[in-house]
């Protein structure tokens, strides 16, 4: 029984975790059609953006952070407005200039010291408590919350606001977009923002709970890529409940076979996915197009 | 209103649009005919400005050369050139071939997505405007896009052109493999919509027909070139445009 509600738990925890890490790539994917492979460095740059202001400048934990965010939104549009909007619609050159990309900033912080375990960031509340017996650390709730607010958030912003409806218009047919008006230039960037900013605050919650260090970014991305071919490239409530699905199976193998094989579900899920269902769960329809 | 004159399209070394010259006035409806590959889709697409786009795109991915050539005269300004987006702005609003709703999104969102440059009283009123259009779509609200049948499709397209608050509406194809009966609806509401919203309408056809009780000035498009023009009378009276579209 406790084993349950501890894989229960852990599950879920570990699930929007993985939900977190991808939701900003499906975003800049499924909009603009530009796989951000640069998405893991975003995801640490911005880790160590937060310990310096925090540490280097003195700011407030909160106010560091709300900064963070938005210096990552800059960095993400700077990208894609003097790189990426240079090979858009080269799908190869993408990957390769955005794989670059984030392979710069990475090596580029192991280059300038940013490595080894003195980079950490403090949890949002210190302790642990327990559910029905099983000990979890309240910031883990923290990033459940958030998570699950984030996610219902970003619902709301793409079913209900003008960006965001104007967003998912342009991921469906980005011609018939134009048509209405809707300048896919300017909505690439938004994007890209939008993506840049949700691995800032992925980031963020998730950092605490480990130190920041530069190898993360290349686990980050494949999480991330993993979670979106699972869930079907492009589509954001596919990528949520892939990251439920891989999640669930972390701790499940976790629990039952050992913690190391741990890395290999998510890449085992990438095989499995692209033998049985290339297009992913809620691929569907693109892969009709595609047949067409 | 509008007045395209020496269109050349050309694709790598094909001729899409040779020398086409086109005009629509105030509140008009201007019909242009023609065959498959005749180059009514790329008319279209020069003067919404799609093809400017996928000019952009093909170069950037190294595929066809797409050059353009000619002038396009839009309420006095020049707007050869200007991005699709923009004209969209300007008010030259195209509902595409095939309709292209989005398949994901429902009935509701099709419509508030094309109210991206619509303020939220304007959404307003021309969403109650298109419900009172196409009362099939009133029931539908909440269906998926891609659940819709093709003539409910097609109002829903019309309607998402609407909503983006056009003074030009560009109809491409809109009776294409529909029932002689969701025709005469559309062809009605075209008319209605015309007169109601004070509006000028291109539209195409391949079976000119239907629509050509509604139109005031027509085209005659063949192999990219406009073979013949003229008012409703005057094509009607030809009788090799007669036998070839009208199938009389």
């Amino acid at each position: 029984m406790d084993i349950l509600i501890e894989i229960l738990i852990y599950g879920s925890i570990r699930s929007i975790t993985l939900a977190l890490m991808a939701l900003g790539f499906a975003l800049v994917y499924g909009t603009s059609r530009v796989p951000n492979f640069a998405h893991g460095a975003l995801y640490i740059i911005n880790g160590f953006i937060v310990w310096s202001f925090l540490r280097l400048l003195g700011l407030n934990y909160f106010f560091s952070i709300l900064l963070a965010i938005i210096v990552i939104g800059v960095i993400g549009a700077l990208i894609y407005q003097i790189i990426l909007i240079r090979v858009r619609g080269i799908a190869i050159s993408e990957i390769i200039a955005s794989y670059a990309i984030g392979l710069a900033i990475l090596e580029g912080l192991r280059w300038g010291g940013f490595k080894g375990m003195t980079y950490t960031l403090p949890t949002f509340i210190q302790g642990s408590i327990f559910i029905v017996g099983v000990p979890v650390d309240l910031h883990r709730i923290v990033v459940l919350i958030c998570g699950a607010a984030l996610i219902g958030f970003l619902w709301l912003f793409t079913h209900y606001t003008r960006i965001g409806l104007a967003l998912r218009g342009m991921a469906q047919d980005e011609r018939a977009a134009l048509m209405l008006g809707i300048d896919s230039d300017r909505m690439a960037v938004v994007a890209m923002v939008f993506g840049s900013m949700l691995a800032g605050l992925a980031a963020v919650l998730l950092l605490p709970l480990g130190n920041i260090v530069v190898e993360s970014g290349y686990n980050v991305l494949i999480l991330a890529i993993a979670v979106c071919i699972v869930g079907g490239l492009g589509s954001w409530m596919g990528a949520v409940l892939a990251a439920f699905l891989i999640g669930f199976a972390q701790i499940l193998t976790e629990v039952y076979l050992g913690t190391h094989f741990k890395t290999v579900v998510a890449l085992l899920a990438i095989i499995i996915t692209l033998i049985l269902r290339p297009s992913g769960l809620f691929g569907r329809q693109k892969e009709l197009e595609e047949r067409v | 209103m509008l007045e395209a004159s020496g269109l050349m399209v050309f694709y790598e070394n094909m001729l899409a649009l040779n020398n086409v010259n086109i005009y629509c006035g105030e509140n008009q409806i201007v019909g242009v005919f023609g065959a498959n590959s005749a180059g009514k889709s790329t008319l279209m697409y020069t003067l919404s400005g799609i093809i400017e786009d996928i000019r952009k795109k093909e170069e950037m991915a190294g595929g066809e050369r797409v050059n353009i050539l000619g002038e396009i005269q839009y309420l006095g300004q020049d707007i050869t050139g200007l991005k699709p987006s923009q004209r969209a702005k300007k008010g030259i609003v195209l509902c595409p071939e095939r309709r292209r709703i989005f398949k994901e999104c429902n009935v509701m969102e099709n419509l508030r997505i094309g109210g991206y440059l619509a303020s939220s009283s304007q959404a307003k009123n021309t969403m109650d405007y298109i419900f009172k259009t196409f009362p099939a779509l009133e029931k539908l609200k909440k269906r998926v896009g891609g659940f819709l049948s093709g003539g409910e499709q097609q109002m829903l397209a019309i309607g998402r052109a609407l909503m983006a608050q056009p003074k030009l509406l560009l109809l491409d194809e809109p009776l294409l493999g529909l029932s002689p009966l969701v025709q005469a609806v559309l062809v009605r509401a075209t008319k209605e919509i015309r007169e109601e919203k004070g509006l000028s309408i291109i539209i195409t056809e391949q079976y000119a027909r239907p629509v050509l009780p509604i139109v005031d000035y027509a085209f005659v498009l063949e192999n990219g070139a406009a073979v013949m023009e003229g008012d409703r009378e005057e094509l009607m009276n030809n009788p090799d445009v007669r036998s070839a579209y009208f199938g009389v």
